[in-house]
């Protein structure tokens, strides 16, 4: 089977081609509003917002993935339905509707999380195994979600106020430091000293797997303010030892309470390596086996490959929705 | 009107008496710099309003939502404008079709960035710091 997937929930407007066959999946195209080569042949870069404005994107993408006006070798659509920003969600939305019928194709509607959990699923020889617990980190999202089989999620716990990703862009422009802030603070941390301050280990205490990260950007911001001589490098690396200490903490904690087998770190902050190493080394000293998960860097922030394999799966156990009623949902959730 | 408070309960508080005097169609704009509590101010508004679930940040989401019953309000519309860097980025969040309706209050953090005026509040909230404590000024 071989699907067109779309993604406009955020910034990126991505559009992708993925195969499936026995079981692998191959990557046959895929495009980002954001690539180089993109901007070069249409013109001009994309703000980091103005991306939203996918409607201007999404034909020039279509066209270069090289997808026929018919939709001919296209066997379904998939798109990403939610959450995410409404105005945005419904370019994506509408086109896949409009295609399908159009090309009298089936529909599958993708929630972007679930997108993000199958970027593991890509590039790999031994995808996760169930029980698998996830964990998702990204700029709008910190979860939680245990998977028990294909689409099958129990949300565990989130953050009650600031995505992780986002506490990583305030801290980094308190520091002066340029967007995204994930990538900047963690070559800045490489020559900085985790031990410098001591920052809080948010909700660590707390017996349930909610995180929380706006106390943490507080408590840099009270540290800024109070200190006239700051080295931006300790700042950088001691905030993101707190970061990962809590993640790693919580996540192992949460496979005492779950014992899963496999665990999914994905999302855009998944390509962070300090994060990635400290968990796998953790899970790595368990006593029980437990694999662990990342997606290729290329593929942990935003991208419509995920949405194509998520949709692949839904696909396969035949959950297609109609095209003359899915509707853009900002609020839609996984479990 | 200045009100000053020491932790997150105390904004809580602040924000849930002045969530009384709110009606439908009201626009609240919160200016101050990050970690200032400008949501944890929102959450007390809408935990006033009954609304039990987290109240998360909608820097990266720009406009959360928060359905609410008991009155004719039947929405907080919660928005950020932080990660804007252009005016024309505004108009085509289509805010108009909420901003204003009598079934709705607006919450905006970073209203600033919104350079062309596009929306004008009842309310200007604007969150300082003074001796570690936090400074609320309600302006009507």
């Amino acid at each position: 089977m071989r699907i067109l997937a779309i993604e406009t929930s955020c910034d990126e407007t991505a559009v992708a081609i993925v195969s499936m066959m026995d079981g692998v999946f191959t990557i046959e195209k895929s495009i980002l509003s954001s690539q180089a080569k993109i901007h070069a042949l249409y013109g001009g870069v994309v703000p980091e917002v103005a991306a939203r404005e996918h409607a201007a994107w999404i034909f020039p993408l279509m066209k270069d993935v090289g997808v026929s006006p018919e939709g001919e070798g296209i066997d379904a659509i998939a798109v990403t339905a939610g959450p995410g920003l409404v105005p945005a969600l419904r370019i994506g939305v509408e086109l896949g509707k409009t295609l399908a019928w159009a090309w009298n194709k089936p529909l599958v509607a993708v929630n972007h999380l679930e997108g993000h959990i199958y970027s593991v699923w890509l590039n790999t020889e031994k995808p996760p195994s169930f029980p698998a617990l996830s964990l998702l980190v990204s700029g709008g999202h910190t979860e939680f979600i245990l998977m028990k089989d294909h689409g099958d999620y129990t949300l565990l716990g989130m953050t009650r106020d600031d995505a992780v990703g986002e506490a990583f862009d305030k801290v980094a422009k308190m520091l002066g430091l340029p967007y995204p802030g994930g990538p900047q603070i963690s070559r800045e941390a490489l020559e900085g000293d985790a031990t410098a301050i001591s920052f809080p280990r948010p909700m660590l205490d707390s017996q349930d797997l909610d995180l929380s990260f706006s106390g943490l950007k507080t408590a840099v911001r009270v540290y800024l303010s109070e200190h006239d001589d700051i080295s931006v490098a300790d700042v950088s690396a001691s905030f993101l030892q707190a970061v990962v200490d809590t993640l790693v903490a919580k996540t192992m904690r949460a496979i005492t309470q779950t014992k899963p087998v496999s665990v999914i770190l994905s999302g855009g902050v998944s390509a962070n390596r300090v994060l990635r190493e400290t968990l796998q080394s953790s899970i790595s000293q368990l006593d029980a086996e437990v694999t662990f998960h990342a997606p290729d860097l290329s593929l942990s922030g935003d991208n419509a490959v995920m949405i194509a394999v998520a949709g692949l799966m839904k696909a396969s156990r035949g959950e297609y929705v109609d095209p003359l009623t899915l509707v853009a949902d900002p609020n839609m959730r996984l479990a | 009107m200045e009100y000053l408070t020491h932790n997150e309960e105390e904004t809580k508080k602040v924000a849930g008496e002045f969530a009384k005097t709110l009606k439908g169609g009201d626009v609240i704009f919160l200016s101050g710099d990050l970690g200032m509590g400008k949501t944890t101010f929102v959450r007390g508004v809408a935990e006033y309003f009954g609304f039990s679930d987290p109240v998360r940040s909608p820097s990266f989401t720009i406009v959360n939502r928060y359905p609410i019953t008991g009155s004719e309000i039947t929405q907080i519309l919660h928005i950020d404008f932080y990660r804007i860097d252009d005016p024309s980025e505004i108009p085509p969040l289509a805010l108009e079709e909420e901003v204003g309706q009598p079934d709705t209050i607006v919450c905006i953090e970073w209203p600033e960035k919104d350079e062309g005026h596009t929306i004008s509040p009842t309310h200007h909230l604007r969150f300082t710091e003074r001796e570690n404590r936090h400074v609320i000024t309600i302006e009507k």
